[in-house]
């Protein structure tokens, strides 16, 4: 194990190896390796199952943070290859030939956090949001709590008082700064 | 179409005439959820303090924030509590993540029957339900935080440097500081109702996460004329009732408001500030330039009306200008919040007295309204034999003396009498002139009325901490400019009633320690002499300090007041609210005629 994570960090410069508990290890690899780096990692390390993708949105820093959890049935080992890619107009190679199953990830990661994997089959297709208007829902600037509140309606009887106002009102009437 | 794809269905049929895997006994045994299941919520009621963070993370909009019979609103606790509505919620566990309070969790339960919809709507935790008391379910991990539970540190000089000089202690945020700390606030704002003040905290602290300085000097000047000095002394009453700081420390407001002033330049206050009303035409008289009769003065000069203020000392600020040492409250600081207040107009006679000066009954005749707040600068006598002695003085004189650059002549060893905030001043004043102090007090540490930080701080800097010890008497020492101490331990007697355990004098467990000086600083008193008795026998005032009916107004309709010589905190913050609350009801009695 120790071997092959010093092989890719010299060859494919893969980065912040962390073993996050005994048989999950994650790493970071460039974009422009990823492909390569998965294929030898599914051909020649025998990480041949790939257990899913998904992306997560990192808005502070720009980036979607791709995820490809790949498993090692006789080590009995995952490891979890990290990919940043722009924010702005995302996009990423596609692995539907390396694990055929991919292109079903990569049609939700389009629905889902708008990432484009150009080649792959029937990406453009609606996949669980039939009808969807919004920006994708997981990126975070989608606003759930807007959404919520325009789509769908309440039952009768719902109402929320706020804390502090409450408090103002019960403690301190007629004093703090001018309303 | 092929021929097997047509036929294919009928080889199902088959299997109906096949004993099933599965197993059709009822009643079906109930299989209790994973350990982590997300199912039905808990909340702990009594650990619960309402600050509705579950409310405001919660995606769906299905929690709401509701009044509950038997809770009532006091300070730190909204009284109410969050409401599920299971028709919206989605178990994400969001709501549990966030609590403050750690009292929200998720029990492992997730099996509900009810025939009426608006069952599926209630208050975890104020309604009996059938996963109460169950221990499995979702918890958040003790190491994962939505918001991080230590504060950012303050960069503090070190003991060895700050002992050595009066330069401020405290060394301020830097803007990535300020903004990390910002971001632990949940801007719940249960804060807002124990700030005696009511400023509104979270509000300023979100105009940090934005950068939007300017707004943040603003929204504190709505409530507090003097953002400069509390950003650096305030008893930060607020912070006691954060709710990051139930499990982890509480949000470091008074640095992060402190952060917000030193980013203003002053010349640019007139500028975002408020400006002056049209002029009312009405004149007010303030007694004492210190937080509270500044404060009244800012908040009437900004409705038009023209206040003199009368100052006996021959500057501003009071017991923030006298009796907080510059290491904590540099005055650039104070001069730049009282700085602002008079470049209103507000106009300060100084070394003005009243009662020698001005006779103060010519205040009620000549003025429309008048607010006393005179502060308590009276030292409170020891009552020891001796107390007289040259060589013991008290802690107000020693820390005006360094305010006004006299040398106090303390000599290099001394002895500080009192667990008060005046006390460690004094005994840090002391180390910073050289000498080797020794603080004695009659209780326990844990007793001591000073902030702790003010005793932390005291200890790093060498200050020796005596407790349980009491002054008994002063004597002449061996060498004519020192002086002896007699003093004798105490054991700490509990209160059967349950107050407070009381010190009882050890008779025969006496000390004598010879010292340059003694320093008393065991609390400070009134000194209303200024005031004729023929009015003071129409107020009502105890133990020397006034009693004011709403909205700080004394029986005789024109005279107000406020601060220490009329509140039972005694500290700037709320000194700072009866000046402002004062003002209001100034402003209201000149315009309606109205009583509070």
């Amino acid at each position: 194990m120790n071997s092959m994570l010093e092989r890719l960090s010299k060859e494919f410069r893969v980065t912040d190896i962390t073993e996050r508990h005994p048989g999950l290890t994650t790493l970071t690899a460039d974009k422009d390796v990823a492909e390569t780096l998965l294929r030898e990692l599914r051909d020649r390390e025998g990480y041949t199952h790939l257990n899913f993708m998904t992306a997560i949105d990192y808005i502070e820093r720009g980036v979607f943070t791709l995820v490809y959890m790949l498993h090692n049935y006789a080590t009995k080992s995952t490891l979890s290859v990290h990919v940043n890619i722009d924010r702005v107009n995302a996009e990423m190679t596609s692995i539907h030939t390396l694990w055929a199953q991919a292109w079903t990830y990569q049609r939700e990661l389009r629905e889902l956090w708008g990432i484009n994997f150009p080649g792959s089959p029937r990406v453009e297709e609606d996949f669980c949001l039939e009808g969807w208007e919004e920006i994708p829902p997981m990126r975070r600037e989608f606003d759930t709590v807007e959404y919520c509140e325009r789509t769908f309606t309440s039952r009768e009887g719902r109402g929320t008082v706020n804390p502090r106002e409450h408090m103002a009102e019960i403690i301190f009437p007629n004093r703090g700064g001018d309303k | 179409m092929s021929l097997k794809d047509l036929i294919s269905p009928f080889f199902v049929w088959q299997r109906a005439f096949e004993k099933p895997y599965t197993v059709g006994l009822k009643p079906i045994v109930e299989r209790p959820g994973a350990p982590a299941y997300r199912g039905f919520h808990i909340n702990m009621s009594d650990d619960c303090v309402g600050c509705g963070s579950c409310f405001t993370i919660c995606q769906n909009h299905a929690i709401d924030m509701v009044k509950v019979d038997g809770l009532e609103a006091h300070g730190g606790d909204s009284g109410l509590r969050p409401r599920f509505d299971y028709g919206r919620c989605c178990w994400c566990g969001l709501c549990v993540d966030i609590c403050t309070a750690g009292s929200l969790r998720m029990t492992n339960e997730y099996a509900w029957f009810t025939t009426n919809p608006d069952d599926f709507r209630f208050v975890a935790g104020m309604e009996n339900k059938s996963w109460d008391g169950r221990t499995g379910g979702y918890h958040r991990h003790p190491d994962y935080h939505l918001f991080p539970p230590k504060r950012i540190e303050m960069e503090m000089l070190a003991p060895e440097e700050s002992v050595a000089s009066f330069t401020e202690v405290a060394k301020g945020y830097t803007e990535e500081q300020a903004k990390l700390e910002a971001d632990r606030c949940v801007e719940c704002g249960i804060c807002v109702a124990t700030c005696p003040a009511h400023m509104d905290v979270p509000d300023y602290i979100h105009s940090i996460r934005d950068g939007d300085y300017e707004k943040g000097l603003q929204l504190m000047y709505r409530t507090n004329p003097f953002p400069a000095t509390c950003g650096r002394i305030c008893t930060r009453r607020c912070e006691s009732v954060c709710p990051v700081g139930i499990q982890g420390e509480p949000v470091a407001i008074r640095w992060l408001k402190r952060f917000i002033v030193d980013q203003v330049a002053e010349a640019d206050y007139a500028r975002i500030l408020p400006n002056v009303e049209a002029d009312t035409g009405k004149r007010i008289a303030i007694v004492g330039a210190g937080p509270g009769g500044l404060s009244a003065a800012y908040y009437l000069r900004l409705k038009g009306h023209a206040v003199e203020v009368f100052e006996s000392q021959a500057q501003a600020g009071g017991m923030l200008r006298y009796g907080v040492p510059s290491y904590r409250l540099p005055d650039p600081a104070l001069d730049k919040d009282i700085e602002h207040i008079r470049s209103l107009g507000v106009e300060i006679h100084f070394n003005h007295s009243i009662g020698r000066d001005t006779a103060f009954s010519d205040l009620l005749d000549n003025y429309d309204a008048v607010f006393v707040s005179t502060g308590l600068n009276v030292p409170s006598q020891m009552r020891i034999q001796g107390e007289d002695h040259p060589r013991v003085m008290d802690g107000l004189k020693l820390l005006d003396d360094v305010a006004n650059g006299k040398d106090p002549q303390i000599g290099t060893s001394v002895a500080v009498i009192g667990g008060g905030n005046v006390a460690m001043d004094a005994a840090r004043v002391s180390r910073r002139l050289g000498a080797e102090v020794t603080v004695l007090y009659r209780r326990r540490i844990e007793d001591m009325p000073a902030d702790t930080e003010e005793i932390h701080e005291a200890q790093a800097e060498g200050c020796i901490f005596v407790t349980q010890a009491i002054p008994v008497e002063a004597l002449n020492a061996a060498q004519s400019d020192q002086v002896t101490l007699k003093w004798g331990e105490a054991e700490m007697l509990q209160d059967p009633k349950g107050g407070r355990p009381r010190p009882v004098l050890q008779e025969e467990r006496m000390h004598l320690d010879t010292f340059d000086t003694v320093v008393s600083a065991i609390g400070q008193g009134s000194n209303l002499d200024y005031i004729p008795t023929e009015i003071s026998d129409q107020l009502q005032i105890k133990w020397g300090k006034f009693i004011p009916g709403d909205y700080q107004q004394m029986v005789l309709n024109k005279l107000f007041v406020g601060g220490d010589v009329a509140n039972a905190t005694a500290d700037a913050i709320s000194a700072i609210e009866d000046g402002h609350h004062a003002a209001r009801g100034i402003h209201r009695f000149l315009d309606t005629g109205q009583r509070g």
